[in-house]
């Protein structure tokens, strides 16, 4: 008997018990559910992640205060000085800017509305790939000027100016009155999470939050090489100005992507093993019925026998079967797992990635619980005596 | 054809032997038309389970067309069945999934025969037993006449040395068991080599011989008189009844 009339007989086999067929490889299913779902939504989410990352350049450089000491760090706070100090101290930066954010009202008129307000300087727009709609972003001579200039998203300029054109026009943030310099497209990622942003300069920023300081510094090196010695560098000099330790955290983007990676392979690994528990106890159930479609049908196989099936004939029939049923049980939790997929990723606003790696190894791994569980039952079945198994009711 | 030497069978060696089969000595010569009658326990199935090549012997030779199959391993019994070997059984034996022209297509399923081949050869086969009309039926809608003929069929298909038929008609009335049996008496003027068992005279007796068996031993051997359906007294008084 060939491969194709196996499996003819397999299917024919199980499609005349539909119902316990399906029954039975529900573990498959879900096992495989389960991993589709989970792989590629995290692969969708680690890929939005890094792309996230990539716009930041792996160049770049944060220095913060450290959150998670106990005591707030009153004191040590960023000052414009320290960055000057900084800047002419470590040769290998190229760029080096503050950055103030507070999440707080501007108003137009009657209007009030909410936005990240950034206060930051010229060269944010080089560290960040902020795409310029119309008019300018900040110049080094609104920074040093105090220029009362801001730079509106586009999503917030909708809101304020749906008829009319937002350069030039006037909003107020605090008690400053501030002009529409620039527009910037608005950032469209989902881990914006809608946020919208608008950015001044440092030192307006400053003069509108007077208990206000800078939250956090970035920079940047020429060389990526140096990434890590100029960082260190800083932080030194930040230390030493401010006579304290392990005060300042400094992350680049390389330890960002490292963390991300960590945190997706241990979440990989956890339901790897719960996917794993989940097909053994898919295949003890195949294993199962596969033991009592055995016993049932030994009549048939007497009969097979009789009519001229060797052995392994028999064996072929019950494991093709049994390899089958776990194939179907893959295929359909395949299907079930990208729908999952989607709909989670519609949900949490980033597209699932699906391979052809995790499809392959899906159908690999319920093909190999059928060969696995399908052995003792196909087995028992080509071992029987066709005498007795004929005689059978 | 058959020929089969000093055939013992004892089941249960160790513990409790029973001796199901005593130094049988049988020929049968090809294009025989053979009757096996016996009462239960009288080694007539063991008879037939190792003719069928469906067991083995416990000592002696058998030769079936030629071939010494007693010493031979599973898989060769297996082909041996499949080729040299046409079953029909008390109770058909017809697999329920499938219909007609699948059973008697599945022997050649184990000869590795090609598709077009296999229905060819099995439309020619139903077509002997009559049954062309019912081709796509399952065995539940056919009666127990029609599931006969269609084992006929699958017996056949692998142009089989000899035909096993294990109570053909137990199952089914007179009327039908006629038509079954005029089908195996047709195969035997064609020149099949037929082994029947039965516990029935009037079936018996479309053989041209009948072996009686009693106590696992070959009682008597009468080739009866070319006219049949003449029962001869010597089964009418023997156990068959």
């Amino acid at each position: 008997m060939n491969l194709t009339e196996s499996i003819r007989v397999a299917l024919d086999s199980i499609s005349s018990n539909l119902l316990r067929s399906i029954l039975t490889t529900l573990g498959i299913m879900i096992g495989i559910m389960a991993v589709i779902a989970v792989v590629a939504v995290g692969q969708g989410g680690q890929q939005t992640i890094m792309k996230e990352m990539d716009k930041f350049g792996s160049n770049l450089f944060q220095i913060m205060l450290d959150w998670r000491r106990d005591e707030p760090p009153t004191g040590n706070e960023f000052t414009m000085q320290d960055l000057e100090i900084i800047k002419t101290n470590v040769p290998e930066l190229k760029y080096l800017l503050p950055c103030a954010s507070s999440y707080s009202q501007i108003k137009k008129g009657s209007q009030t509305k909410t936005a990240q307000i950034l206060g930051t300087e010229a060269d944010y727009a080089r560290l960040h790939p902020l795409d310029i709609t119309a008019g300018r972003f900040l110049t080094n001579s609104d920074c040093q000027s105090r220029r009362r200039v801001a730079v509106i998203d586009e999503e917030m300029a909708q809101e304020l100016f749906p008829r009319d054109n937002p350069l030039g026009k006037r909003i107020l943030i605090g008690n400053q009155s501030l002009i529409i310099c620039g527009l910037v497209k608005s950032d469209s990622s989902p881990l914006a999470l809608g946020t919208k942003y608008v950015y001044i300069p440092i030192r307006v920023w400053l003069d509108i939050y007077p208990e206000g300081n800078i939250s956090y510094i970035e920079g940047s090196t020429r060389n990526l090489e140096d990434i890590t010695l100029a960082m260190q560098n800083s932080i030194k000099i930040l230390e030493k100005r401010h006579r304290n330790e392990d005060i300042y955290q400094g992350v680049d983007m390389e330890q960002q992507i490292k963390a991300v990676n960590k945190v997706t392979g241990v979440m990989t690994l956890v339901i790897g093993i719960i996917a794993g528990f989940s097909l053994l106890v898919g295949g003890i159930g195949v294993m199962n019925i596969m033991l009592v479609s055995v016993t049932e049908r030994t009549r048939e196989i007497g009969l097979r026998m009789a009519l001229g099936a060797r052995r392994r004939d028999i064996l072929l029939q019950f494991l093709i079967e049994a390899v089958v049923l776990c194939l179907l049980g893959g295929i359909i939790g395949m299907v079930l797992g990208i729908g999952c997929a989607f709909l989670i990723a519609a949900l949490a606003k980033w597209p699932p990635l699906i391979s052809w790696t995790t499809i392959l190894l899906a159908f690999a791994f319920s093909a190999t619980i059928g060969i696995i569980f399908g052995i003792l039952p196909a087995n028992q079945a080509a071992n029987m005596d066709p005498i007795e198994a004929l005689r059978r009711d | 054809m058959i020929k089969m030497e000093h055939i013992h069978k004892v089941y249960r060696p160790q513990s409790n032997p029973v001796n199901a089969l005593q130094d049988v000595n049988l020929h049968i010569k090809t294009g025989d038309f053979v009757a096996v009658m016996g009462p239960s326990g009288s080694g007539k199935s063991t008879l037939m389970n190792v003719m069928g090549c469906l067991d083995t012997a416990s000592s002696g030779t058998y030769w079936l067309g030629g071939v010494e199959v007693s010493s031979m391993n599973s898989d060769q019994l297996a082909a041996i069945r499949n080729r040299k070997i046409g079953f029909v059984f008390q109770n058909y034996n017809l697999l329920p999934r499938m219909n007609a022209l699948l059973n008697v297509e599945l022997p050649m399923l184990y000869a590795g025969i090609d598709k077009e081949e296999r229905s060819s050869r099995a439309l020619d086969c139903i077509g002997r037993v009559g049954m062309l009309n019912r081709l796509h039926h399952r065995p539940s809608e056919l009666s127990g006449g029609q599931c006969q003929r269609i084992a006929i069929a699958r017996a056949l298909v692998n142009s089989p040395d000899i035909i096993l038929a294990d109570e053909p008609t137990g199952n089914l009335d007179s009327v039908t068991s006629e038509e079954i049996m005029s089908i195996f008496q047709s195969l035997h003027q064609e020149g099949h080599t037929i082994v029947l068992v039965t516990h029935e005279n009037d079936i018996a007796a479309y053989a041209s011989r009948i072996l009686l068996f009693r106590d696992g031993r070959l009682n008597s051997d009468e080739v009866l008189s070319p006219s049949p359906r003449t029962i001869p007294n010597l089964v009418m008084n023997g156990d068959a009844l």
